[in-house]
Formats: C-alpha cells, structure tokens, sequence
C-alpha cells in the first residue's frame, strides 16, 4: 500500500511539476541593440486593460534576470516618479507616435534625456488560473485533524514584451512567452502541495531571452 | 492540562476565525513624497483653496471603511496646480486670496467609493475619488464647477492586507487625480474662454 502511494506521488512529481514554456521572437533585424555604458533599460508594465494589470512583481524579476552582462535596468517606480505624469496608466504613451509627439515636448525630453535611458521595454500579460477540479477537505478536533483529498488547478502565463528605442522613436523587436502548467494539492493528512512555476519560468524565459537583445558598447 | 491546552487552542482560532473575517479597515494614506510634476506652467496666476474640510478629509465608503486622504491629497494636487500656474498660492479660505487677475480654485471631494474582492469577485481592490473643482474669478464670478473622478485599482489582492490593498488604490488614484488634472484642466471650454479673454494664450498660441 505505502509503495503504491510513494509511487503516486512519485508520478505527480515528476510530471506534474513541469511546466510547457513557447517564446516567440520578433526582430526587424538580428543586431544587438547597443546601450553606451551610462546608458539603461527600463522594463514597464501596461497597466490600462479593464480586468488586469501587469504585475510589478512580474517586472522586477523579469529586471533581475535581465540584470549582469553590465546592462544597466533602471526600476520601474524611479522612471515613472522621475517623469510623472506622463506614464501613469491614463497617459502612458500606447504607441511610438503618441510618444514622438511626447517626446516633442522639451521638457519632457530634457528629463528623460537626464535619466540616460535608452530603451523601453513595456510587458503586457497576466498570469491565470483556470480548468480547476478536484476536492479537498480539512478538519480539526480534539483528536487531531487531517486533510483529505486532491485538487488540481491549471495556470497559464502569457507576455509579451515590445522594445522602443528612445533614440529614434523606432520598435526594435518583441517577444512573447506562453507558459502553462498543472499544479496538484494532495490531501494525504497532511497537505502536499505539487506547485508548477508557471509564472517564475515565464518570468525566466523572457529574462534570458530579453537580455541576449542588448549589448554594452565597449 | 491536555485540556487547557486544547482549549486555549480552540479559543485562539475562534478569535482568528472571528477577527480574521471581519471586514472592517482604517486606512490612513500615510503622508508620503509624491513626485513632482514634468510640465511647463502656463503663465497664469491662481490661488488654490485647500480648505480644513479638503485638508483633513476622511473618506467613509461605507459603514466599515474610512480612507484618511486629506493630508496626502493636499500634498499631491499641490504638486499638480504647480505644474499648472507659473504663479500660485495656496491658501485655507476666500478671504486669504491676495493674487488680481487670478483663478481662484476650490477642490473639494463629492464621494469616494471602494470595491474590494468579495464585491466584485475580481482579484482587485478599486478606489474612486469623485472631486470638483469650483472655478472663480478673482472678483468672485463663477467660471465653472469642473467634475474630476480619480481611479486607482492594485494590481492584485494577493497576500495584501484589505487596510495596505485599500491604501495601495488610494495612492494610485490620487496620482491618476494629478495627471487628469495636468492633462484637462486647460482643456475645460469655459476656462479657455476665460483665457482667450484675459489674453493669457498669446504665448501658448
């Protein structure tokens, strides 16, 4: 019996804690986008959609992975405070026209001129959970308590990340990252969670794949 | 001694049963730096009213939530009509404007509203903040009562406290106050119109 459930649990752990990662790549050309070494990325989140808002948390770990190789990634809230208003979600730019028109205000582009930014990258996406089933149940008393059961719930991670050069007001590529997984809660007394990284391995795709865009000029 | 235990046990769940599914929250938007703004002011005089009722406004939703904006909605629309007016006082009453030839503007909150998850069943907690803005003269005349609504919404309510969820949409509504204010403001027909008159567009047409 106790061989039955080891293996069980054996066959959850190793199948139920992968999750299935696409990255598509868009570049107009394969050039490495060069950044002086004063010079930084920063990673924005769209955050106008009705039912969803990119995550922070989702960004800086994508700023994290991006991190290293000397490209400098400059926090989301400092560029946004350093520019405010003009990148709150009711007036952030949404496409390279609304911002060269921006970007035509002296003001403005002396300040961002004055953070040596170079390159925006907004993400746009939102991790889901969907196609629950299952059940599980807790109970506690004098005895002791236990939980009993199994629950399993599907999550997906969709992004996608558009690159603008601030220099000339041109798109220089996009990425997008589908990323999808099944997570298990086993009931056997006590809870064992099967977690699926959905949104971690998204985040660590899109990281990786961003950073092999920009190079630092020597 | 087993049995104390277990009912020390047994109470000490019930009261996180009992304080945990409670509803209530008191949120004071902490005072905070809010950023200062990116535009030109446009050369136009104004004395802004930011009355005792506007500065120590405590917002009340509903029966079990109250938002303390007032200390930190001074300071933000501050930040906002100085990014509007190249010459600006800010002032507690009508008896205190010193400036001629000058708006005189008096904000002031018509409602705030909150929605939280078990409202909507969105994973989001929303905060609207409805302001108007009363327009005069410096002579006293009305130029407009302009109906400003704020949003700000978190992001998501996962592992957020109601009271840092509620704060966290404040915050953010008060900064989408400031940028509808610094983006609409000079758009609002009747104070166009009383620029075109005032002559106060020479420099902007």
């Amino acid at each position: 019996m106790n061989k039955i459930f080891v293996l069980v649990t054996a066959v959850f752990l190793l199948t139920g804690c992968g999750a299935t990662t696409t990255i598509d790549e868009y570049r107009p050309n394969n050039s490495v986008m060069e950044l002086n070494s004063d010079e930084s990325v920063v990673i924005l989140g769209r955050r106008d959609a009705g039912h969803y808002d990119t995550d922070r948390e989702f960004i800086s770990c994508v700023a994290g992975k991006m991190k290293g190789a000397d490209i400098s990634v400059m926090p989301e809230q400092q560029f946004i405070d350093a520019i405010y208003p003009w990148f709150e979600p009711r007036t952030a730019p949404k496409g390279l026209k609304r911002l060269t028109r921006l970007m035509q205000d002296p003001d403005i582009k002396n300040q961002v001129d004055s953070q040596r930014v170079r390159y925006l990258v907004w993400l746009d996406g939102s991790t889901q959970t969907h196609d629950q089933g299952g059940s599980i149940s807790c109970a506690i008393g004098p005895g002791g308590g236990g939980c009993f059961g199994y629950a399993q719930w599907e999550k997906s991670s969709v992004y996608e990340a558009i690159v603008w050069d601030l220099n000339d007001f041109s798109e220089k590529g996009r990425l997008r990252v589908d990323s999808a997984g099944t997570s298990y809660l086993i009931g056997a007394v006590a809870p064992i969670p099967l977690l699926t990284p959905v949104k971690k391995d998204a985040c660590s795709s899109l990281g990786k794949q961003l950073k092999t865009f920009f190079s630092v000029k020597k | 001694m087993q049995i104390t235990n277990i009912h020390l046990i047994a109470s000490l769940i019930a009261l996180l049963v009992i304080t945990g599914c409670s509803s209530s929250a008191q949120v004071q938007v902490a005072e905070r730096q809010f950023p200062t703004v990116v535009t030109k002011p446009k050369a136009v005089s104004a004395s802004i009213i930011f009355d005792e009722q506007f500065r120590g406004y405590v917002a009340a939703p509903n029966k079990k939530t109250s938002i303390d904006i007032g200390s930190a909605q001074t300071t933000m629309l501050g930040n906002a009509f100085k990014g509007l007016f190249s010459n600006i006082e800010i002032i507690s009453s009508r008896e205190e404007v010193s400036l001629d030839n000058a708006l005189v503007i008096t904000p002031s909150v018509q409602e705030v509203q909150v929605s939280t998850p078990s409202d909507t069943y969105l994973n989001v907690y929303e905060v609207w903040i409805k302001y108007s803005l009363d327009i005069e003269n410096s002579d006293g005349d009305q130029i407009d009562s302009w109906f400003m609504p704020a949003y700000g919404k978190t992001p998501d309510s996962f592992m957020l406290s109601k009271t840092n969820a509620i704060e966290e949409a404040a915050v953010i509504a008060l900064r989408d106050a400031g940028a509808k204010l610094l983006l609409d403001f000079y758009r609002i027909p009747s104070v166009y119109n009383w620029m075109l008159r005032e002559q106060k567009l020479g420099a902007e047409q």
